[in-house]
């Protein structure tokens, strides 16, 4: 019977539209693979389900009645359980105490902590035997902490169980374990959800698959019937070839190196990173999302006090262990999240377009308002910021102003290298044009170098030079300029052999 | 939608919402000068106004101490001013002894102490990253050991220079002279933190420490500095308290702490940082000022004024502060 | 990744515990004081050592409660004050049933400043450090309406809290029992009682939760601003303890006598392990704690070094216990998240 039924869901994040129109069937024990691009409404639609969204328009109904869950504890209780990747554990607690957290059973008048870790082990040990239930979870390594919380998740006995990329931070052996307890809830007639960026997990253990571009689901798949084929998978997330020949003049334009990169380290993180920058030059960076991507553009900024790595900007070795260091450089970056990195929401437009300024060196005591007044003026000009005046608070501006104020602080001082972690993220198309083509023009025109992170991969494919594809914090392929395209790029990112079509583990 | 967003900014920019907080403050004072004429005769005078004023004087000079180290973000808080203050006065009693000469060493004895006391406090907190409050609050308790240990035995002797004391406790005509200090004070510190480069740093830093930090600021540097400030202008405060009461004692300081941060909630400074007016902080301190001269004449004496700012306080919070779960 | 056993012997897990310092130097101070003062085993100056230590142990163990929860409570000393005033003002020399009145009044009062407190915090998510900052001054102007100046009056029978042989005209048991065992000691084992209980329920499993983590213990249905409350009250639980040995002493109410317990209270319960960030900790501890903070101001006092000085050792105890905390903490935690700045 079906457990779950979305029919139609739509969601909007502010102006930006996540699902228009998704459509979803799980069945009792089977397992249902979600895939899809960053920002194709995978993640937007089991957050829903799960309770933690509401929907704009459209109906779930579960176990047949419809329903509308304010809170994800609502939906638990209810017999639906997910699993995050962000952890809702509590670190000082141990891990049996997180599993039961909630749901204590007690036994008289306190609480029954025998049958709870009676619970607990049974659970773990189907996971990750060995696993001693009595330590601290701020003791566990992050792939243990996602088995607790997978534990805790199943314990509650879901009728439906989510799991949101439950193997990203696991290690093969523990993924074969998991598949095992999935294999055996689903036998039990649990009705289960499964993301993963890794294509051979998702042919592995899915009974069916449904595939979403776009906030809408374009393929489903039902592996009892249809053939396990990568490509044509692979051909569902990407959509139709539109083959657009971009002209790239790179070539013409590009000069000689100006940022070189050699053994960039950076914890588990970020793994022997190297590359070269050309001035002139569109490098983006791209990938399955959370793979490392945001914390090299932090590095790069010289964000990162122990940072290791060998940095050479126009044949000139530097430091990356401070912003100012990188600043001085001519390394600026445009933070991801530009409401909470990149401005100072209730202060003026002014002040926010002024402020890397006050903390150089060498600056006279007093604001001398007049000149930087016509500097912004200027720079108001050229990025186009539509705002009522220089002295409104910036947070009245809508994303797309605020961000080109995020990119026009830095615009008095030169630039040799710009940083943009994902510009275009959540900004309306006008907008998103104008920050494109200002770039652009200043690549073409003075030699700018530019690094670009976008989670869409439709706009790294369309202007940039270069395109790295980072994966688990490596750098698994550079695309070539005349090896750019949306079908190159999911490939790369999902560890998908060119050749063969076959997934690579 | 561009209209109605202009319209937006437009109205986000008018008088009122720019100034309410401080309107809050001023109708607050004007409230209870109007219960004080209602309930007890004679409070709403120019000599009882004049009389308020000058002795708000000291919570507003203190508020300014936290202001500047709230601004600074991080929850930042001192504790410490009262004590800071006591001790500079304590010490420089003796060393004026009622002579002008010595006033030049009283002033660098003020600025050693200060700067001692500040940059333990801004290295605690900014560098180590204990909570504030706790830490000013131990720092208080160190300074007043250290009174302790100092005056062991031996009573506190000195007077201060006549010119504290002019500035301190004398008029001009009606006029308490301190009221100039306080004007003067005002017009530096709003000149200071909105048109040097060195305000903006300190509000960029209070709102948004990650954006500041990403810009090639210090931040730790900043938040020290901001407490090493308020130590310095604590133990100057010291100095002016020295001259308004001719004599040095123990407890000189510690009854300025609250209302001085009490002054700051009042006058609408936000306690995460990032922004703040002066002017709403002597507004605050004259606030204040009111209730307890209120309260006084009602006879609800020291008992009326304590629960009176703590209620006061807790309620401010609520409206400024509280945060409660939008889920 | 390896999955980390920490296997390895018993003894290494017992000893990387914060407790297990504390109880060292516990230890250490307990060899110091002996030294210093000739006859600090006899039974007279045990007794006196426990009524000395009493008042701070259980504030201490009081705040430790809140600290776990995630909270502070920087009105504890107030608390302590109010409720001494309040008792001495209910108290009517001359009629022995006031004194139970008196009581039930003051436990009442008290439930009320943790709930306050708790509601303040827990619901109106009013930082814990500026609220009850807010909250002391509330206590301390309601303390001095009731007790402008310390004094009060006190049943004849209330100096048990204090003293066993208050009660000895009534039966020769309380004199014979006075002799050798203090009441300090029975509240104190009512407050360790107290804990016990409520460590054993949901409330105490989840005050650990809270304060471990507030948005992933509401993320899986916990009430936090009701475990909030509750961890308030029964700090004020404790407070109450701590105020009736205080008026069983001295038989007075004073507005300002609990002023110097709020930091000291602080200090005890992170030197005895707990952290401030909430969350991990043992209540009992910080009894431990307290006790090693008044062994020290002993040993400042026995080793001659003057008085004057206590204050000034006091301050710099609470900036060296919490500094200490912190970087152990930071120190044993295993997780690094990437952040900036």
């Amino acid at each position: 019977m079906n457990i779950l039924e979305a029919k139609n869901v739509r969601k909007n994040f502010g102006g930006v539209v996540a699902l228009s129109g998704a459509n979803l069937t799980c069945r009792e024990g089977r397992i249902t693979g979600l895939l899809g691009a960053n920002g194709s409404g995978k993640s937007t639609l089991s957050k829903i389900i799960a309770g933690a969204y509401a929907p704009d328009a459209g109906e779930i109904a579960y176990l047949g009645k419809v329903v509308r869950y304010r809170n994800p504890y609502e939906a638990k209780k209810q017999g639906i359980g997910m699993v995050y990747q962000n952890l809702s554990l509590v670190a000082e607690l141990t891990i049996w105490q997180n599993i039961v957290l909630g749901d204590e059973t007690r036994k008289g008048y306190s609480l029954d902590d025998k049958a709870a870790k009676k619970k607990s082990a049974e659970i773990v040990q189907k996971l990750l035997p060995g696993l001693d239930i009595d330590k601290k979870v701020y003791e566990l390594t992050p792939g243990e902490m996602q088995i607790v919380e997978i534990g805790k998740a199943v314990s509650a006995k879901p009728r439906l169980l989510i799991l949101d990329e439950p193997t990203a931070a696991l290690e093969e052996a523990q993924v074969k374990s998991l598949f095992k307890l999935m294999r055996e809830l689903a036998a039990s007639g649990v009705a289960i959800v499964f993301t993963s960026h890794r294509l051979w997990e998702v042919m592995e253990i899915c009974d069916d698959l449904t595939i979403f571009r776009n906030g809408q689901n374009v393929a489903s798949l039902d592996f009892d019937k249809d053939e396990k084929d990568a490509r044509e998978i692979v051909f569902h997330i990407t959509g139709s070839q539109k083959e657009t020949a971009i002209a790239k003049n790179c070539a013409q334009t590009c000069g000689d190196t100006r940022l070189s990169i050699g053994s960039l380290n950076f914890g588990t993180v970020l793994k022997n990173i190297s590359f070269d920058l050309r001035k002139g030059e569109i490098l983006g960076i791209g990938g399955l999302a959370g793979q490392g991507q945001q914390e090299l553009m932090l590095a790069l900024a010289g964000n990162f006090r122990n940072l290791s790595c060998d940095a050479k900007i126009d044949d000139k070795k530097i430091k990356l262990t401070k912003p100012g260091k990188a600043i001085r450089n001519g390394i600026v970056l445009v933070p991801g999240d530009r409401e909470v990195e990149g401005l100072f929401p209730r202060h003026s437009v002014f002040s926010n377009l002024i402020f890397p300024k006050l903390g150089m060196k060498r600056q006279s005591l007093f604001i001398p308002r007049k000149q930087y007044r016509k500097e912004c003026e200027r720079i108001t000009d050229i990025l186009a910021i539509k705002a009522a005046g220089l002295d409104v608070p910036v947070s009245t501006l809508s994303g797309g102003n605020q961000q080109k104020v995020v990119i026009g602080k830095w615009l008095t001082s030169e630039i040799k290298v710009l940083l943009l972690s994902d510009p275009a993220k959540g900004i309306d198309v006008g907008a998103k044009m104008d920050l494109y083509d200002y770039i652009v023009k200043e690549v073409r025109g003075t030699g700018m170098s530019v690094i670009l992170y976008a989670s869409d991969i439709k706009e790294l494919v369309e202007f940039c030079d270069r395109l790295m594809i980072m994966y688990e914090g490596n750098i698994v392929r550079i695309l070539e300029t005349d090896e750019i395209s949306e079908e190159n790029a999911i490939r790369a990112s999902m560890c998908v052999d060119e050749g063969s079509g076959e997934p690579v583990k | 939608m561009s209209l109605q967003k202009s319209f937006q900014a437009a109205s986000a920019n008018s008088f009122f919402v720019k100034y309410k907080k401080l309107i809050i403050a001023a109708l607050l004072i004007l409230f209870l000068f109007l219960l004080g004429e209602v309930t007890v005769s004679n409070f709403l005078s120019i000599g009882q106004i004049l009389l308020t004023i000058k002795l708000s004087s000291f919570i507003a000079l203190f508020g300014l101490c936290q202001m500047i180290v709230i601004a600074a973000g991080g929850g930042g808080l001192d504790l410490s001013v009262g004590y800071t203050a006591t001790a500079t006065a304590v010490l420089t009693a003796s060393m004026m002894d009622g002579k002008n000469e010595n006033l030049w060493i009283a002033l660098l004895v003020a600025l050693g102490i200060g700067l001692l006391v500040g940059a333990a406090n801004g290295l605690l907190t900014a560098y180590v990253k204990l909570p504030p409050l706790v830490v000013t609050m131990a720092m208080s308790q160190i300074i007043q050991g250290g009174i302790n240990v100092y005056t062991a035995g031996k009573n506190i002797t000195g007077k201060p220079s006549p010119v504290l004391q002019i500035i301190a406790a004398r008029t001009s005509g009606p006029i308490p002279n301190i009221m100039f200090l306080l004007i003067a004070l005002t017009v530096i510190v709003m000149v200071f933190l909105y048109k040097t480069r060195l305000g903006a740093l300190l509000f960029g830093v209070g709102a948004n420490p990650v954006a500041a930090h990403l810009s090639g600021v210090d931040v730790k540097k900043i938040r020290s500095i901001s407490y090493v400030v308020s130590g310095v202008l604590a133990s100057l405060i010291g100095l002016l308290l020295l001259g308004n009461m001719g004599l040095a004692f123990k407890d000189m300081g510690s009854n300025y702490v609250m209302p001085s941060i009490a002054a700051a909630v009042v006058g609408g400074v936000p306690l995460t940082g990032g922004d703040g007016n002066y002017l709403g902080v002597v507004l605050g301190a004259i606030f204040l000022q009111t209730l307890t001269n209120l309260l006084v004449a009602l006879g609800w004496g020291d008992a009326g004024k304590w629960t009176g700012f703590g209620i006061v306080l807790f309620l401010l919070l609520i409206v400024y502060v509280s945060n409660r779960r939008k889920r | 990744m390896k999955s980390g056993k920490l296997r390895g012997s018993g003894i290494r897990r017992i000893t990387s515990k914060p407790e297990f310092s504390s109880f060292l130097m516990l230890v250490i101070m307990l060899v110091l004081t002996a030294v210093l003062q000739k006859n600090f085993f006899e039974t007279k100056s045990i007794m006196r050592n426990i009524n000395a230590f009493a008042p701070l142990i259980l504030v201490a163990m009081g705040q430790a409660v809140v600290i776990l929860s995630g909270g502070l409570d920087l009105s504890s000393g107030s608390a302590l004050s109010l409720l001494t005033c309040v008792l001495t003002f209910v108290m009517k020399k001359n009629d022995p049933a006031s004194g139970v009145y008196a009581i039930i009044i003051a436990f009442l009062v008290a439930i009320l400043l943790g709930v306050i407190n708790g509601f303040g915090t827990g619901y109106l998510r009013i930082p814990p450090v500026i609220a009850t900052f807010a909250t002391s001054f509330i206590w301390l102007g309601i303390a001095l309406f009731l007790r402008p100046t310390p004094g009060g009056e006190s049943v004849w029978w209330f100096g048990v809290f204090y003293d066993f042989n208050a009660l000895k005209d009534v039966s020769g048991f309380f004199g014979t029992v006075g002799a050798f065992l203090p009441p300090a000691l029975v509240l104190i084992l009512a407050g360790c009682l107290l804990w016990f209980m409520v460590s054993k329920t949901r409330t105490g499993r989840y005050i650990y939760a809270v304060g471990g983590n507030n948005d992933s213990a509401y993320e899986s249905g916990i009430k936090t601003a009701k475990v909030q409350i509750l961890a308030y009250v029964i700090n004020s639980m404790y407070i109450f303890l701590a105020a009736l040995f205080f008026v069983g002493q001295t038989g007075s109410g004073d507005a300002r006598m609990g002023d110097p317990l709020t930091l000291r209270s602080i200090a005890a319960a992170v030197v005895g392990g707990v952290a401030l960030a909430g969350g991990r900790g043992n209540v009992y501890f910080a009894l431990v704690g307290a006790l090693i903070l008044s062994l020290v101001n002993k040993i400042i006092f026995f080793a001659d070094i003057p008085y004057a000085y206590q204050t000034l050792v006091g301050g710099a105890i609470v900036i060296i216990a919490i500094a200490g905390s912190q970087a152990y903490i930071t120190a044993s935690t295993r997780t690094k998240e990437i952040k900036i700045g």
